[in-house]
């Protein structure tokens, strides 16, 4: 599905300024200025938007119909709800085929086979002879070694049959397959076929004359090849019809031998029908030691003669039972959307087939199961077997001749055999792909039973592509260094085997290689699968290396990154000489506090972001070391967004250790607060209320040492001054504290006279921390700033009935009622819910150390894009949190680059109009009051903000998005997000390396009327921009602590002041945007009302001027002075005001 | 845009300038620097018959349109040309009433970010309002002999001020809390005389203070009272227990389950008409 705003939403495409039309009917914003009721009521339901449900009694109450009572029953057994009954009735309508469709591939498949049965024959030949075939068609197979023996004619199919999905009514768009099956006469075959690739190079002969004539014929629109399920010694031929049903559907022709023709028994997993001799010219080693078996190739020729069996014993267990059908399709969307089912060796809908009939058979699924149960008999089955130990059989007879399952064990690393007892259904699943499947079945599995959320739409409508899903991914490209590794490894039977396709040979013992290197690191390792190609006739088969790159996902186990150490066994021990071996020259003997001896391995990593990359260093020493994989091939992608956040100087880490500095300053000062002896009150306790106390800063603060020539002294107040001929001084942020005192009965009752005693307490705080400790203060009426090891803190004291005091309303009778005002909300959510939020998300730091990469480079982005200032710190810190609490259907990153990837998704794709974000954090919202909390959420749409967030401390407001985003910049942002998401993933998934990763965060400013740009000098924050500007100025700060203990200059940000004093004068004719992170510009847009002509108004004349405008006086605003006074506020800050005129008229 | 560029600069400046009935415009500029000018819409301050107001009739100027950077000060010199000024007052909108005399807590009351704003200029003489009608500009706020500060000069002169005065404040907290609480003392003793005493009619009003506290009239402790009465009846009423009410229960879960499923029917409705259902 891809991040696709639909319908209403795209009509704010990006560059045109009706993005910013402030009166888009049915936004939030707009509903709730237009409460007045009648209003409300009196509009047409806005479009796109959820309405409560209004039912009348005598609907509600009504007797009920037998048919509904069935209905409502069968609901409540066959399926978890009715909305999901009705959800998975809507996607089946969507995913299957129509009739009318269906007809015209009828009408192609008879037309299909009138052709193939009429191209013409062919005199015997040598097979290496192929001088009979025409110029226009190759043959599609690679001929290694060419020297074959044996004879090739080519005579009509003796049998054209339809096999597979299309006929069971499974398939599902939008790739409509249909196999075709061609029974090859007997004639063209001989004995010992199954040798030596005979019988495959016939096949490719077959296929190629058919090719070569169906080509001719304008009744199809390609005709092309591909291999069968990626295996490329069987193409299969690809037509497609001409014209305007070119994409409706796919015919797939694979020959196949006439029924009995191989002999089962030569086909056994423990068969040899390649021989060495043969294979690499070079006859068997002279010990005698026998021929390697050659399981795979033998699967692949039984492969070729069940195509109808399978077919017969799928139609007759899901023939008549739609809801197995509904089921298959079900999973195959599930597969599809977790990109499981394509490429060479997937678990394709065919296996998910087989499956169900497996469990039909074992009475696991019954016949009349709905399709939502049948889904979920399959995953729970999925996720309880692990078929790479027990595998699974449905043969159901007991004849001794077959082999036994070890036999297949032995051969295949997943095993599910088919009802003939001989092949192998998931021959070429690979071990890490059966473990990703079952991996995402019990997600799948636990995300059912939660029945938290909208598990349909997590289950089957999110797509988890590989980069989104796994926490790092890494490219091994070019592929043909795995040609080197295989012989490394010394995989030649497995050549030998797989014909000489060195991807697949070496893809199993890789991946071991690397889950046993990365052990405690790893949750799970998958591989990307080598995609089908498809060629034209004319061409050449596509080598293996020009299959792209492999590419291969980590999900990691965040509590083993912690530790550098790899730990081996002890030196006299006997595995000692394996860990030496596995580890190379890495591993050393270490001496440890215990006494022990051992082998060790220990990788260089100081910060949490270095760690995090262990894995890098594991990946290229072991693919170095055991399989010639230089480092210059793998293409590790893991950090490369990490620079974004990196401190101005620490280029090695990303200020997770920064900030834990901060931290502990702050517990230290918070433990000095509790200890404090001669406040009147004692303080009860002490709450971080700022980003940083909760790691979710951008930019971590660092210890400030001002050098005092840069600032005029102010000695009376022991304070620095900025001074005008130097640049700006750096900008220090005071970490807000909130200070609570225990409870007293002598605080006044009056909201003046409580400011003036706590503006006492304020006072006193900072002479006692100036007595006791030392500690250089300042207090003002509302707080108290403290420096404290370089480190600035803003203390707060709260009063916890001050809020009540500012609500407590007198009706005439002397009822006191409380009743919410701004000013007690703005001191309740500065006070009580700021607080809690810190603390809360400090907690999930602790549980989720990827929490603050995670949120600092979502807001870091955000503010890329000059939107900051309408997001508040809170909101995109509690989004970030979601992908944390509510990972569904991933698992909760591990990895700032994966979690910003899931925060682009999430904001491109939420729908904010009908959902409320909830952000449940320490889990404290049950189940029933998340529905409670969403049924209220529709009934108050109108009244809430455009951007509803709910927390367990709010559940009803959404404090922290009630001052905006206005609908036009939430939709600006989500449009931006679905611009940025499949742009940095392909960046990020493009194995020659990312590229330039920084593109993602540069804005557009080509949207703006008028850009302001600004003067560097007076940027404190100039180097933290994202472009990081070569040379900037020096802004007073030493590297050694300095004599001056004076407080710094605080909270000094002259773009801020500027663009304040710019909202406050021109707010209601444009809107200013501008990125707080060193933003060298501030973008202006005039909003399209305040251009409009207006009748003169004492109250609104702010900026306009009168004009007389076909002989009526109307205001307008007063553009060209409004542009000057634009450069008289900022003076020196402002370098120059671009006005781009063409842009807008008055 | 541009037409209407040249349209003015063709204009004789000296022509009138457009104004709104009742008003004359007067053009301003920060310095002379600047090419455009913002206009002062300026009129005698009159009020309808009836309306209070507390600024003099007749001798007080009512100014529209003050830029930003224009300050009281400047704004008073700009008009000493017309006459003395008595006083001048910047504010956010028109309002009839002066301010409050006392000045506010600089501590307490921060003072907000200037924008446009309005102004009420007091003359000494009624002359010095007719005289300031006539005035044809254009002003200038920032001149060589009056330098108004803006941009980074402002801000730091801002900064400076805004560095806290520890004792200033202390003052000025002791002395009101010294009022405060001598009118709290104030008023305690007057309800302790009037405690017990009838009022002319008999009654006697009970307080907190009294011998046996009585429930605060507040909204939220009538609200608990009337929450244990009905959580009490509720203990004793009998639930499922007649067949109507089971019936009536029965009947209640099928509505409910019907409204769940009008509600379902509209989700879905809508998640199609967003094509939310393609899984491709």
């Amino acid at each position: 599905m891809g991040p696709a705003p639909t319908g209403e939403q795209l009509c704010g495409a990006i560059g045109e300024p009706e993005v910013m039309e402030p009166a888009l009917e049915g936004t939030g914003k707009e509903g709730k200025k237009a409460s007045s009721r009648k209003r409300t009521l009196a509009e047409p339901p806005a479009k796109g938007l959820l309405q409560p449900v209004k039912l009348s009694r005598a609907e509600l109450y009504k007797e009920p119909t037998n048919e509904e009572l069935n209905h409502l029953r069968e609901t409540e057994i066959l399926f978890h709800s009715s909305l999901l009954r009705l959800q998975v009735e809507e996607l089946l309508k969507e995913v299957r085929l129509s009739e009318k469709k269906k007809d015209r591939i009828d009408a192609f498949l008879r037309e299909v086979n009138q052709r193939v049965v009429r191209v013409p024959s062919v005199p015997e030949t040598e097979l290496t002879d192929q001088a009979w075939l025409p110029a226009g068609v190759r043959v599609p197979l690679h001929q290694v070694p060419y020297a074959v023996k044996g004879c090739f004619r080519f005579l009509p199919p003796a049998q054209v049959t339809v096999v597979g999905s299309y006929l069971l009514g499974t398939c599902i768009r939008p790739d409509i397959n249909v196999d075709v099956a061609l029974t090859m006469p007997r004639e063209i075959l001989q004995d010992k076929d199954g040798l030596n690739q005979r019988y495959f190079r016939k096949r490719a002969l077959y296929l190629a004359h058919l090719a070569h004539h169906l080509a001719q014929d304008p009744l199809f629109g390609s005709v092309c090849f591909s291999y069968t399920n990626g295996c490329h010694l069987k193409p299969s031929l690809l037509l497609r019809p001409r014209g305007k049903d070119e994409r409706l559907v796919t015919v797939r022709l694979h020959p196949c031998p006439p029924p009995d023709f191989f002999r089962p028994c030569r086909l056994l997993p423990t068969k040899n029908n390649v021989r060495s001799a043969w294979y690499r010219g070079q006859s068997p080693a002279g010990d005698g030691s026998p021929e390697p078996p050659t399981p795979h190739y033998n699967t692949w020729v039984l492969q070729d003669t069940a195509l109808e069996s399978h077919l017969q014993l799928l139609s007759t267990m899901l023939g008549s039972a739609q809801g197995l059908k509904d089921g298959v399709a079900l999973l195959k969307v599930w597969l599809r959307q977790r990109e499981l089912d394509k490429g060479q060796g997937g678990f394709t809908g065919f296996l998910v087939s087989m499956l169900v009939v497996f469990l039909v058979s074992t009475h696991k699924i019954h016949t009349t199961m709905s399709g939502y149960q049948v889904l979920r008999s399959v995953l729970q089955f999925l996720a309880t077997t692990d078929l790479t130990v027990n595998g699974i059989s449905l043969c159901l007879s007991s004849d001794p001749s077959l082999p036994a399952l070890a036999d297949f064990h032995q051969a295949f690393s997943v095993v599910f055999l088919d009802s003939s007892g001989r092949l192998n259904l998931c021959a070429d699943v690979t071990a890490s792909t059966y473990h990703q499947v079952q991996y995402e079945a019990r997600l799948s599995m636990t995300l059912l039973d939660s029945r938290a959320d909208d598990g349909f739409q997590l289950l089957l409508m999110t797509p988890k592509p590989m980069i989104r899903a796994f926490d790092h991914v890494l490219h091994l490209h070019p592929l043909s260094r795995l040609q080197a590794a295989c012989h490394r490894l010394k995989l030649w039977p497995e050549l030998q085997d797989n014909g000489g396709d060195y991807v697949s040979a070496a893809l199993g013992p890789l991946t071991t290689l690397l889950e046993q290197g990365l052990g405690t690191r790893l949750k799970l390792l998958a591989h990307s699968r080598p995609p089908v190609p498809e060629w034209g006739i004319s061409q050449d088969p596509p080598k293996h290396k020009d299959s792209g790159s492999l590419t291969l996902g980590l999900l990691l186990r965040p509590e083993g990154l912690t530790s550098v150490l790899e730990l081996g066994p002890e030196a006299d021990q006997p595995e000692a000489a394996k860990f030496r071996q596995f580890w190379g020259f890495r591993s050393e003997l270490r001496r440890f506090q215990d006494g022990a001896i051992r082998e060790a391995v220990v990788w260089e990593a100081a910060s949490m972001s270095q760690k995090r990359l262990i894995p890098h260093q594991v990946v290229t020493h072991l693919l170095a070391l055991h399989t010639d994989i230089p480092e210059t091939c793998v293409h590790y992608v893991g950090g490369p967004l990490d620079a974004l956040i990196q401190g101005l100087k620490q280029t090695s880490s990303t200020g997770e250790e920064a900030l834990a500095v901060a931290v502990c300053c702050y517990d230290d000062l918070s433990r000095l607060l509790w200890g404090l002896e001669g406040l009147p009150l004692t303080v009860s306790a002490v709450q971080g209320a700022h980003p940083v106390l909760r790691y979710t800063e951008v930019f971590p603060p660092t210890p400030v040492r001002p050098a005092s020539s840069f600032y005029e002294p102010l000695q009376e107040r022991s304070s620095l001054l900025p001074r005008l001929d130097k640049p700006c001084p750096a900008y220090v942020e005071p970490m807000t504290v909130v200070c609570h005192l225990e409870g007293s009965g002598q605080w006044p009752q009056d909201a003046e006279a409580v400011q003036r005693v706590r503006a006492a307490f304020q006072l006193r705080l900072a002479e006692l921390l100036t007595q006791q400790h030392g500690l250089q203060c300042c207090a003002t009426a509302t707080h108290t700033d403290v420096l404290k090891d370089g480190f600035v803190f803003r203390i707060r004291v709260a009063y916890q009935r001050e809020p009540q005091i500012l609500k407590e309303v007198q009706s005439p009778e002397g009822m006191i009622s409380l009743r919410d005002t701004p000013a007690s909300l703005h001191l309740e959510r500065d006070t009580r819910q700021l607080p809690l939020l810190t603390s809360a998300l400090h907690g999930l730091q602790q549980q989720h150390p990827a929490f603050s990469g995670v949120a600092r480079l979502a807001k870091r982005w955000v503010r890329a894009q000059l939107l900051g200032e309408d997001f508040t710190d809170e909101s995109l810190d509690l989004v970030a949190a979601a992908l944390f609490l509510h990972p569904e259907p991933f698992t909760p990153p591990s990895s700032p680059q994966v979690g910003f990837l899931r925060f682009l998704y999430l904001v491109s794709t939420f729908d904010w109009k009908n959902n409320p974000l909830i952000v449940n954090l320490n889990n404290e919202l049950t189940v029933e009051e998340q529905v409670e909390i969403r049924s209220g959420f529709l009934a108050a749409r109108t009244q809430l903000p455009v951007m509803v967030i709910v927390t367990p401390q709010d559940r009803k407001h959404s404090v922290w998005t009630q001052d905006g985003p206005s609908a036009q910049i939430l939709q600006q942002l989500v449009v931006l997000a679905a611009e940025a998401l499949p742009m940095l993933e392909k960046q990020l998934m493009d194995p020659r390396g990312p590229g330039d990763i920084r593109t993602v965060f540069r804005p557009p400013l080509d949207i703006y009327d008028v850009l302001i740009r600004l003067s560097p000098r007076h940027i404190p924050r100039h180097r933290q921009a994202v472009d990081s500007p070569a040379a900037s100025f020096c802004r007073g700060l030493l590297s050694q602590p300095g004599p001056s203990s004076l407080m710094p200059v605080l909270g000094y940000d002259p773009p801020q002041l500027y663009l304040m004093q710019l909202r406050e004068a021109f707010g209601d004719l444009a809107l200013f945007f501008y990125d707080q992170h060193g933003g060298e510009v501030i973008g202006v847009l005039w909003k399209p009302t305040s251009f409009q002509p207006q009748p003169f108004k004492a109250s609104s004349t702010k900026g306009r001027m009168v004009m007389s405008r076909g002989g009526e006086l109307v205001m307008v605003p007063n553009v060209e002075a409004i542009l000057e006074d634009f450069a008289v506020l900022g003076e020196g800050l402002v370098q120059t005001v671009e006005a781009r005129s063409e842009r807008w008229t008055v | 845009m541009v037409a209407r560029r040249r349209k003015r600069a063709a204009r004789d400046p000296e022509d009138c300038i457009p104004s709104p009935p009742g008003y004359a415009a007067i053009p301003i500029k920060f310095s002379e620097k600047q090419q455009a000018s913002h206009y002062l819409y300026v009129r005698a301050h009159g009020v309808r018959q009836g309306t209070k107001s507390t600024w003099p009739q007749k001798r007080t100027l009512f100014v529209l349109n003050v830029p930003p950077y224009c300050t009281e000060e400047s704004l008073s010199r700009l008009l000493s040309s017309c006459g003395l000024v008595q006083s001048v007052e910047l504010q956010e909108k028109p309002d009839l009433a002066e301010s409050p005399k006392e000045s506010r807590s600089k501590f307490f009351h921060p003072k907000p970010v200037p924008g446009f704003q309005v102004a009420y200029v007091v003359f000494q003489k009624p002359s010095g309002v007719s005289a300031a009608l006539a005035l044809k500009g254009p002003l200038l706020v920032s001149t060589e002999s009056h330098p108004v500060k803006s941009g980074i000069h402002k801000w730091i002169s801002d900064y400076a001020d805004s560095v806290p005065d520890p004792e200033a404040l202390r003052v000025e907290v002791d002395t009101f809390m010294e009022a405060y609480d001598q009118k709290i003392a104030e008023e305690e003793a007057k309800a302790k005389e009037e405690e017990g005493v009838p009022d002319e009619e008999g009654w006697v009003k009970v307080t907190r203070r009294g011998r046996r506290p009585v429930l605060p009239r507040t909204e939220a402790a009538s609200l608990r009272v009337l929450e244990r009465e009905r959580r009490k009846r509720a203990r004793k009423e009998l639930l499922n227990f007649y067949a109507w009410q089971h019936r009536e229960s029965k009947m209640e879960h099928l509505a409910q389950l019907r409204k769940k499923f009008e509600e379902d029917k509209q989700r879905i409705e809508l998640l199609r008409a967003q094509r939310k259902f393609r899984p491709y």
